[in-house]
């Protein structure tokens, strides 16, 4: 059974271009916070006996959750956090890796995006589970392939 | 209140720069007054050379700058003498010297180290280290629901194969003040020594080891307006004139040959190598800076800061208070029933309202009391009641915002 998790529209149907222009029109810290809340509400969170141990990345201002398998040569991703905030920065690390082929989730440049998003203070804010360490996490597995 | 607070306020030249700042993470680190900037800056620029070494008049200038930096520290905690004060690079650094040196000599197989669930890393780790080392065990003292430190399991761990018993004068996660005196004395009275951490209480209030009658006593300077970089152990001379040394290097010698080196008497034996002399001056700044000001009306000003902070989170729905002891340091930890700490932190800083969130490098503290990360606001002496009605209005909206 795959988890229900998996069932979220980034990367599918919600692309970068698309969220790009939502963050775009955010244009103060404000309203990227309240964006991001926003964008919280869109993703499906993990059951709690997924909320283990073994999803989790390590960090102390909130604890984020990952897991992932691959289905066709394309990786899939899902993710939750107990903050509303670092769920909705995971909606972007999910359009940029879910669903993808190893060499796009390699090749891809976050740090950029992120950058031009106006959102570079989230790389590695809060410490180990900064989004720098959770897409580091993503892309190891993508590694292994 | 006769305390000028925006003036004491305007000496700070970061807020110049962020006017509109509410800084209320002075647990972590405060802001520097100018006094202790132009007192750096002005080490450099008319008395900098190395310290303790040099033939010429400026070295020797800077050594009387350090020197007295070390008694101004010795005066400000009412220490015996001036050699009585080690300069570290902070309080961490203190605590590991004392493991490193105090604990690698006098800990063996079957003693205890008693620290207690309140504790900073900073005082847990070192202690699970050097007890790794030597075949001790360190043992928490457990804390209760209120955050108050459960006094009759203290006495019940105060056994006579405790050695040192670690403590914090203030929590920096949730403000509890410990009843140093009587725990220091309990654990004298038991045949222990006491090491008494003072990172969140020495910029708050008058501290006196002698009273106090601690073994060890700690601290940061950069908590307490001073530079980063500079800290202070402070340990009896007897207990000083025991220890040997922890690190090696220049400074801390008597001599040095292939057949044996002696070591320098204390405190030189603990400072191996270039200290940090810029900072230590600065430091004294920082003490000069909080001598000219009148420190019981600044403790007065920052717990009327906690009382208005305490009366409006009441008006505030769905906001707990974790610890709520009577005799605090003016911090308080927050848990909220419907948002993450980090969130509200989050929304917080986009309206320049500086606070910290986590678990404040006290992870046992905070899983004995059952909450995986709270929102702490600390105050210093700059902060003002608009900083408290800024930050309550805000947590207000945030809360709302987030339901
Ligand atoms: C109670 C306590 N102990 C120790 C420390 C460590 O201090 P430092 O990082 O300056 O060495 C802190 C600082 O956060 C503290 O609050």
């Amino acid at each position: 059974m795959i988890s229900p998790a998996f069932q979220h529209p980034f990367g599918s149907t919600i692309d970068r271009t698309a969220l790009s222009a939502r963050l775009d029109a955010a244009n103060s810290w404000e309203a990227k916070n309240r964006l991001l809340v926003q964008l919280a509400r869109e993703l499906p969170g993990f059951s709690d006996t997924e909320r283990n141990e073994e999803h989790r990345v390590s960090g102390c201002e909130s604890t984020v959750w990952v897991m992932t398998y691959w289905h066709d040569g394309r990786l899939q991703v899902a993710a939750d956090s107990d903050s509303r905030v670092i769920k909705g920065l995971l909606t972007l690390l999910l359009t940029a890796y879910h669903d993808q082929a190893p060499d796009a989730i390699r090749q891809f440049d976050l740090e950029g995006w992120l950058a031009k998003l106006g959102l570079t203070r989230f790389l590695s804010a809060s410490r180990g589970n900064g989004l720098r360490a959770i897409a580091r996490k993503i892309v190891a597995a993508a590694s292994d392939k | 209140m006769s305390l000028d607070i925006s003036a004491l306020r305007a000496e700070f030249p970061l807020f110049g720069h962020y006017p509109d700042l509410v800084y209320l993470d002075n647990a972590a680190t405060t802001q520097k007054p100018r006094a202790v900037l132009d007192a750096e800056r002005a080490f450099y620029e008319t008395s900098n050379a190395n310290v303790h070494r040099g033939p010429h008049r400026l070295s020797i200038k800077a050594t009387e700058a350090f020197e007295a930096a070390r008694a101004k520290v010795a005066r400000f905690i009412n220490a015996e003498r001036d050699d009585e004060i080690v300069f570290t690079r902070g309080t961490t650094e203190a605590i590991n010297l004392v493991a490193y040196s105090w604990g690698a000599a006098n800990l063996k197989p079957g003693d205890e180290v008693l620290v207690t669930a309140l504790e900073h890393h900073a005082n847990i780790v070192p202690w699970q280290l050097i007890a790794r080392q030597t075949g001790a065990t360190v043992r928490a003292i457990p804390v209760l629901a209120d955050g108050s430190l459960d006094r009759t399991a203290f006495l019940s761990l105060l056994q006579p194969q405790v050695k040192l018993v670690a403590i914090t004068h203030a929590s920096n996660a949730i403000g509890t003040r410990l009843p140093v005196l009587e725990l220091t004395a309990a654990a004298h009275v038991a045949g222990a020594r006491v090491l008494i951490d003072g990172a969140q209480v020495i910029a708050h209030e008058s501290v006196d080891v002698q009273a106090l009658g601690a073994d060890f006593y700690v601290f940061s300077g950069h908590k307490m307006y001073g530079p980063t970089g500079i800290g202070v152990l402070y340990a009896k001379a007897e207990l000083l004139a025991g220890m040997p040394p922890w690190q090696g290097g220049g400074e801390m010698i008597d001599r040095v040959s292939f057949d044996g080196t002696t070591f320098a008497e204390p405190p030189a034996r603990f400072e191996a190598g270039t200290p940090a002399i810029a900072q230590a001056v600065g430091l004294a700044a920082a003490i000069d800076w909080l001598n000219t000001h009148d420190r019981a009306g600044l403790r007065q000003h920052e717990a009327h800061l906690c009382a208005l902070l305490d009366a409006g989170l009441r008006k505030i729905a769905g906001v707990k208070v974790i610890g709520n002891t009577a005799d605090r340091a003016p911090l308080r930890s927050l848990v909220f029933e419907h948002a993450h700490p980090f969130d509200v932190a989050q929304f917080l800083d986009a309206r320049d309202i500086a606070v910290r969130v986590g678990r404040h490098c006290a992870e046992p503290l905070l899983e004995s009391l059952g909450v995986t990360g709270t929102l702490r606001v600390s105050f210093a002496a700059y902060n003002t009641v608009r900083d408290v009605e800024r930050f309550l209005a805000a947590l207000a909206e945030t809360l709302d915002d987030l339901a």
